[in-house]
């Protein structure tokens, strides 16, 4: 053990020490984090018109944003495209997971690799890719789906738009969420599986009631990066609008609504309100789901 | 720290390898240590198979797109629409079409340039979010200050925030500073990763034993030599995912540069691709189709060959997401 003569004095020299390391980055974290979103909720307080500048609103940008039904109408399809992606997706990705796992598939390696693959591609051309595959008219999906009895159709139209963006969001995230459960599945230890193997326990009990109870944190990280990025959907929308304009609105979905609301009409005000009421629903969402799994007792 | 960077995991030592299919074996070895054979699950015969065809299927599922994107890199905007998606057709004009990257057609921009700003923003803003998360992942795991509990769920708190609620309040700031059509008012943000703090503070708790810490302060070393020389080494496959997954978030950035940039000679290549999307179905521009088509091809190709080269180095990283709790 080092002698410490001056035992407030190494403690305090600690103190200094951490936080040179960690300075660099609150900095960052401070100027271009808490501060812009400390602008937003001021700014949400105030209103701008042409004639008269801006003026203390409280809460009037708020109760517009209460008011504002498709703001809300939007909310709740990202919701429900959440409650369907999410699942569909950590499905196939612990199945396919547990696959390579277990080592049942030939050329295990080649496959992992290839479902990675479309993490490395933006959500920009993911979409460009799938907008042109789906087209209505000329796109070889809708050819195909003629051609198997299918008729006219229309994986653009109002009703098939959100399973149509359930599958490009599942194309792109899959592989990546697939890996992290491969990686977690991996490190549950040899020895705990050989004992249930040597008690003659069944593959599908060894799985779901050894491995599955031993990953669960990196599932419960993934339902809660999936469900923040659900909320915020917005990429793919925006790019299937530019090839079908009336099949994505307005306020399609809520960051759909703020981004239009700001650049679109210049509505800064009105845009940070609904930036912070859409910051509240993800808070709320995760708070409700951490609660719902503790009284479960998984956290205990 | 790009010489230590380029050093193998720490944690495997083997003897170095004398060749690459020598270290292709030896993973291959390891990977078979590490699996129990599948004899042993008792499985009935056509479960392999099975287990395939799933995997096969997928797979087909998966590269639909790329494939499709690759063959339709090859046509006319005329022959985009009218011939058989899944297979080429005559004239091949690939080659123009990569020439078309070049020019600045229909002013919208030139791809060429917006390549070079995406691999700007991504090197130094995707960088610079590494280097930032390993210093403070190892000051949140191995020091303790006052109130640095507090800060570090302050920054995991900040996932929560949307996107929209940072980059609206930017825009109007950078109005007033003078940061709009600035490179810097996108590189900067891009410096921010809660995601990787968290990564790296993780990794630290797991790979960087508090008493190897201690001996080099037995021995002398001050705090940034232990940092560089002792901890660094053993953080680079979390240093490398954390690299990864940074410089993945800035090349596919899009709302940031969507909304802070108007000129578009200094637009990402996402941004610059959206417009030609947008454009191409208005304009009757007959080249703007193939373009955006091709620019699709040109932005994944780099980073499916960075995911392969790097392959090696972040996969064991992946999983410190997941022991946390």
């Amino acid at each position: 053990m080092p002698r410490r003569p001056h035992r407030s004095g190494w403690a305090r020299r600690m103190d200094r020490r951490g936080l040179g390391f960690v300075t660099p980055f609150l900095i960052a974290f401070g100027l271009f984090m808490v501060a812009p979103l400390g602008y937003a909720i001021y700014t949400s307080l105030y209103t701008t018109r042409l004639i008269g500048g801006t003026t203390f609103a409280g809460a009037a940008n708020y109760t517009q944003v209460f008011e504002t039904g498709q703001f809300w109408t939007g909310v709740i399809r990202v919701i429900i495209f959440g409650a369907i992606q999410i699942p569909i997706m950590l499905a196939i990705a612990f199945f396919f997971a547990t696959i390579f796992d277990l080592g049942v598939a030939k050329f295990g390696r080649l496959f992992r690799t290839i479902f990675f693959i479309p993490f490395a591609v933006p959500a920009v051309v993911a979409a460009v890719m799938w907008s042109f595959l789906l087209e209505p008219q000329f796109g070889p999906f809708t050819h195909a789906a003629n051609a198997i009895g299918f008729h006219n159709v229309n994986f653009f139209s109002s009703s098939l738009m959100l399973p149509t963006i359930i599958v490009i969001v599942i194309w792109e995230w899959t592989g990546y969420n697939m890996v992290i459960l491969y990686t977690a599945l991996k490190s549950v230890p040899r020895d705990v599986v050989e004992a249930a193997i040597l008690d003659d326990t069944p593959l599908w009990k060894i799985i779901l009631r050894i491995k599955l109870p031993m990953v669960r944190p990196a599932i419960v990280m993934l339902v809660f990066l999936n469900v923040i990025g659900a909320l915020q959907l917005f990429t793919e929308p925006l790019i299937l609008s530019y090839f079908q304009p009336q099949a994505v609105s307005f306020a399609y979905t809520p960051t759909l609504y703020i981004y239009n609301t700001a650049i679109g009409n210049s509505q800064y005000n009105l845009s940070a309100a609904a930036a912070v009421v859409l910051g509240l629903v993800i808070v709320i969402i995760s708070v409700v789901s951490l609660v719902f799994r503790r009284r479960r007792g998984e956290f205990a | 720290m790009s010489t230590s960077a380029l050093a193998p995991p720490p944690e495997t030592p083997s003897p170095p390898a004398t060749s690459r299919r020598e270290r292709r074996r030896r993973k291959r070895l390891e990977e078979q240590a590490s699996t129990i054979p599948i004899e042993l699950y008792g499985l009935r015969r056509g479960t392999v198979t099975a287990a395939t065809v799933c995997c096969v299927l997928f797979a087909l599922f998966t590269l639909v797109p790329i494939y499709w994107i690759v063959v339709n890199s090859t046509k006319t905007q005329a022959n985009l629409f009218e011939t058989f998606g899944f297979w080429f057709a005559r004239p091949f004009v690939f080659f123009h079409n990569l020439s078309l990257l070049t020019q600045n057609v229909g002013g919208y921009g030139t791809y060429l340039q917006w390549l070079g700003n995406t691999a700007l923003y991504a090197v130094l803003g995707g960088g610079g979010a590494t280097a930032l998360a390993a210093f403070a992942g190892y000051g949140f795991a191995r020091f303790r200050f006052r109130g640095s509990r507090a800060l570090f769920y302050l920054v995991i708190a900040a996932l929560l925030v949307p996107i929209t609620a940072i980059t609206i309040p930017l825009y109007l700031t950078y109005a007033k500073a003078h940061l709009i059509n600035s490179i810097w008012g996108m590189i900067l943000p891009s410096l921010v990763s809660p995601v990787g703090v968290y990564l790296m503070r993780t990794y630290v708790e797991v790979s960087v034993p508090r008493e190897l810490i201690d001996a080099a302060r037995i021995d002398g070393a001050g705090e940034a030599r232990i940092f560089f020389r002792v901890a660094l080494p053993l953080m680079v496959p979390g240093v490398m995912t954390v690299l990864l997954l940074s410089v993945v978030l800035v090349w596919n950035n899009y709302f940031l540069p969507l909304v802070i940039f108007s000129k578009n000679n200094l637009y990402p290549l996402t941004v610059g691709i959206g417009l030609w999307a947008q454009r191409a179905q208005g304009s009757g521009n007959a080249q703007l189709f193939p373009m955006v088509v091709i620019g699709g091809l040109v932005t994944i190709v780099p980073l499916i060959i960075l995911f392969l080269v790097l392959q090696r180095y972040w996969r064991g990283g992946l999983l410190l997401g997941s022991i946390a709790n």
